[in-house]
């Protein structure tokens, strides 16, 4: 690997193809297979190509790959299909970037899966529920509605789940997802059909999950976990597209809604870590190459490829029996300090996306229809309208697309287009991504003084962990409102909602 | 395409109108019961004013140095990485460096310092090499933290040192995490071989570990 190649000759390797595209060539590291594109505006650009500098400085010592390097070695996949993509929040990850799309072919024998491709938290996803309140209604209950939302939902390092849960009813669970949930009473029939994958992974087997997980996600069913999740009450602050907003059931500005960041927790975090090390294996036994130690992958076909999207599947049905169990826990917050009932609130579920995961979808490639199976690490799915996947509410407005900002910053709903089926496998941005390190955070931020910024812009929050505050701080975060724009002006996504805080509720 | 071997799908059909039901039922309930709990950070409480913080200064106040385990020592940090945190720890000899790598993982839980060693917890550990060592064996303590019996430790102490056949045996002096004692801090969702180094050729063996956080 030609390790001590200056800034300037890197640059040689990349290519601005038009004001929001670029393009990384074949070459800029070994092997790539296809190339690599990114999108970005003026400001995350500048954010990219210092990350790239400092690397080129550092001269292959300590320190990580930048993003650039990370889609570039995920093109020397073996197996995947014609380009490695960057989303405008992409940064750096484990082996891949976060922020990273990837498909690979089905039918090709070499062609691989990578739990470095749908990241330790499989299925972190975001869902919306909506309310018929307005903000002039919840405004004076506000820090009671916050406190409301904190009690009943378990949050932070070592809280445990509040549905009661026998080894039983977890393994059955693995295999529903949202299912399981119905059944138990704690999920709305409807809420089904607006999840992705109808909230359940058919090819999920508990039986190819060691115990380590299972019993490292039982006492976690339901909780809200730590990091950037969160709960957010939400108002609508701007409605970009009506008709869409109106398949949501959102339509007017100052309506509540309710935003529900978390994954599979613990359980996730386990099949992650198993299968990185099982592949690891089976990578030496394939003569499976990448150019990075991260990338542990195996071929689709081999044990290990299989055991992991199996695995992979419960944890994903895990991750939306865990997001159901806490729209039961916030509807019940809201029924206590209205004193009336969720049904009656209208809190519907608007969608639910997950944002790192693995699917088997099928794509037109050059003309053709193709079974891939598209990694999504920290990009959403984004279906066109009339896509036989996405719900009939949604037929003709597209695919809602979650977008969570951070404590105090905007979110925002997006619709899946045409151009976005076919230049990213109808996929997106999931969220700002970080800017900062999170020991640079703590540092340069002072709690108290994000903490009173926050309560000026009338936002309450509950928080369980102090050095949270600083970590999670806007400041640490590219601005969400770049991102969303940058898939706006490029076209892989539409802008529908945009969504203000109002309380937070943090791990 | 439903298999008839498929008896999960079949039993949620079965279901169905039980679950139904239930959830009509859980629809139009006012509310649960629960417990206040108190947020150790809001917006409207004034961190003076914040009493559970001010309860855990109190414990602070009361920690004895001269508890089993004797004087504890730090040798490890935390350094900066975008998305995650790595984790740089030392010591007299490769055991001592890993056992405060240990020991540092938890102290990103929770203030160590609020952590007794009222009890003890033992694991073994096995790996190909020293770096997939280290790994299982920061995977082991992460897992008797994050599942029963919850512990946490304040102390790590490594009893067998296979480098053969790179095998550890540990036990930890610590207790069962508390949410009314122990601060939370931030949840470690997995140790990574990101950036992985173990320097045994310098004197202070450093090692150096990134935690997906």
């Amino acid at each position: 690997m030609p390790e001590n190649r200056s800034y300037n000759d890197e640059l040689n390797f990349l290519d601005k193809i038009d004001a929001n595209t670029w393009r990384i060539k074949k070459g800029f590291v070994p092997n790539m297979k296809v190339d690599g594109f990114f999108y970005v505006n003026d400001l995350l650009e500048k954010l990219m190509f210092d990350e790239l500098r400092q690397h080129s400085r550092a001269a292959g010592f300590g320190g990580f790959l930048p993003a650039m390097k990370q889609i570039a070695n995920v093109a020397a996949l073996p197996g995947i299909v014609k380009k490695s993509v960057g989303l405008p929040d992409v940064h750096a990850g484990y082996g891949f970037a976060i922020g990273n799309l990837a498909a690979f072919d089905m039918s090709n024998p070499e062609a691989v899966v990578s739990p470095g491709g749908v990241g330790f938290d499989i299925n972190c996803g975001v869902r919306l529920l909506r309310t018929n309140l307005d903000e002039r209604d919840v405004q004076p209950v506000k820090d009671e509605l916050a406190q409301a939302m904190f009690d009943h939902i378990p949050v932070g390092v070592g809280s445990k789940g509040v549905i009661p849960m026998g080894a039983r009813d977890l393994e059955e669970a693995l295999e529903m997802g949202v299912d399981w949930s119905l059944r138990e009473g704690y999920a709305w029939a409807e809420d089904k059909e607006h999840c992705e994958e109808y909230g359940r992974m058919l090819n999920a087997d508990q039986s190819a999950v060691g115990s380590k997980a299972k019993k490292r996600g039982l006492p976690q069913l339901g909780t809200l976990g730590a990091g950037n999740h969160y709960a957010e009450i939400q108002v609508v602050d701007e409605i970009f597209d009506d008709y869409a907003s109106r398949r949501m059931g959102i339509d007017h500005k100052g309506q509540v809604v309710v935003m529900i960041h978390s994954g599979s927790r613990g359980f996730g975090h386990q099949v992650a870590t198993d299968a990185l090390v099982a592949m690891e294996k089976a990578m030496k036994r394939d003569k499976v190459l990448t150019n990075d130690r991260q990338l542990a992958c195996a071929r689709i076909s081999s044990p290990e490829g299989q055991e992991y999207l199996k695995g992979m599947a419960c944890a994903a049905n895990f991750a939306w029996v865990n997001r159901s169990s806490m729209t039961f826990l916030s509807r019940q917050a809201f029924a206590k300090v209205f004193n009336t009932t969720p049904d009656d609130l209208d809190m519907q579920l608007i969608y639910d996306v997950s944002h790192n995961i693995a699917k088997m979808e099928e794509h037109m490639v050059d003309g053709k229809q193709t079974t891939l199976l598209v990694h999504r690490k920290g990009s959403t799915r984004a279906f066109p309208p009339h896509h036989p996947l996405i719900p009939v509410d949604y037929q003709l407005s597209g695919q809602p697309v979650l977008i969570g900002g951070t404590m105090g910053t905007c979110s925002y709903v997006l619709t899946g287009t045409e151009k976005g089926m076919e230049q990213t496998f109808g996929t997106t941005c999931h969220g700002a991504g970080r800017a900062w390190s999170r020991a640079k955070s703590r540092r340069n931020l002072d709690y108290q003084e994000v903490l009173d910024r926050l309560a000026e812009m009338g936002i309450s929050i509950r928080v369980a962990s102090p050095k949270l505050v600083m970590e999670e701080a806007p400041e640490s975060y590219k601005n969400v409102t770049d991102v969303v724009n940058t898939c706006h002006a490029v076209g892989i996504s539409k802008k529908a909602i945009k969504l203000r805080p109002i309380a937070v509720i943090k791990g | 395409m439903l298999k008839s071997s498929d008896s999960a799908v079949f039993d949620s059909i079965f279901k169905a109108s039980q679950c139904l039901e239930a959830s009509k039922g859980l629809r139009h309930t006012t509310g649960l019961d629960v417990e206040q709990r108190e947020p150790e950070y809001s917006t409207h409480k004034p961190y003076s004013e914040d009493k559970s913080r001010l309860k855990m200064e109190e414990e602070e106040a009361e920690y004895d140095p001269e508890w089993e385990g004797g004087d504890y020592v730090c040798k490890y940090e935390y350094l900066d990485h975008t998305a995650d945190v790595q984790l740089h720890s030392w010591g007299e000899d490769l055991k001592e460096a890993f056992e405060q790598c240990a020991v540092g993982m938890f102290g990103y839980m929770t203030e160590i310092e609020t952590v007794e060693p009222l009890d003890t917890h033992e694991i073994e550990a096995e790996g190909d090499d020293m770096e997939s060592l280290l790994y299982q064996f920061l995977d082991e303590w992460l897992f008797a933290f994050s599942a029963e019996p919850f512990f946490i430790a304040r102390d790590v102490k490594i009893v067998e040192f296979d480098r053969e056949n790179f095998k550890i045996k540990s036990v930890g002096y610590g207790e069962t995490f508390d949410l009314s004692k122990h601060p939370q801090g931030t949840e470690v969702k997995a140790i990574t071989y990101s950036a992985m180094q173990i320097h045994e050729e310098v004197e202070t063996n450093d090692v150096y570990v990134v935690l997906d956080i």
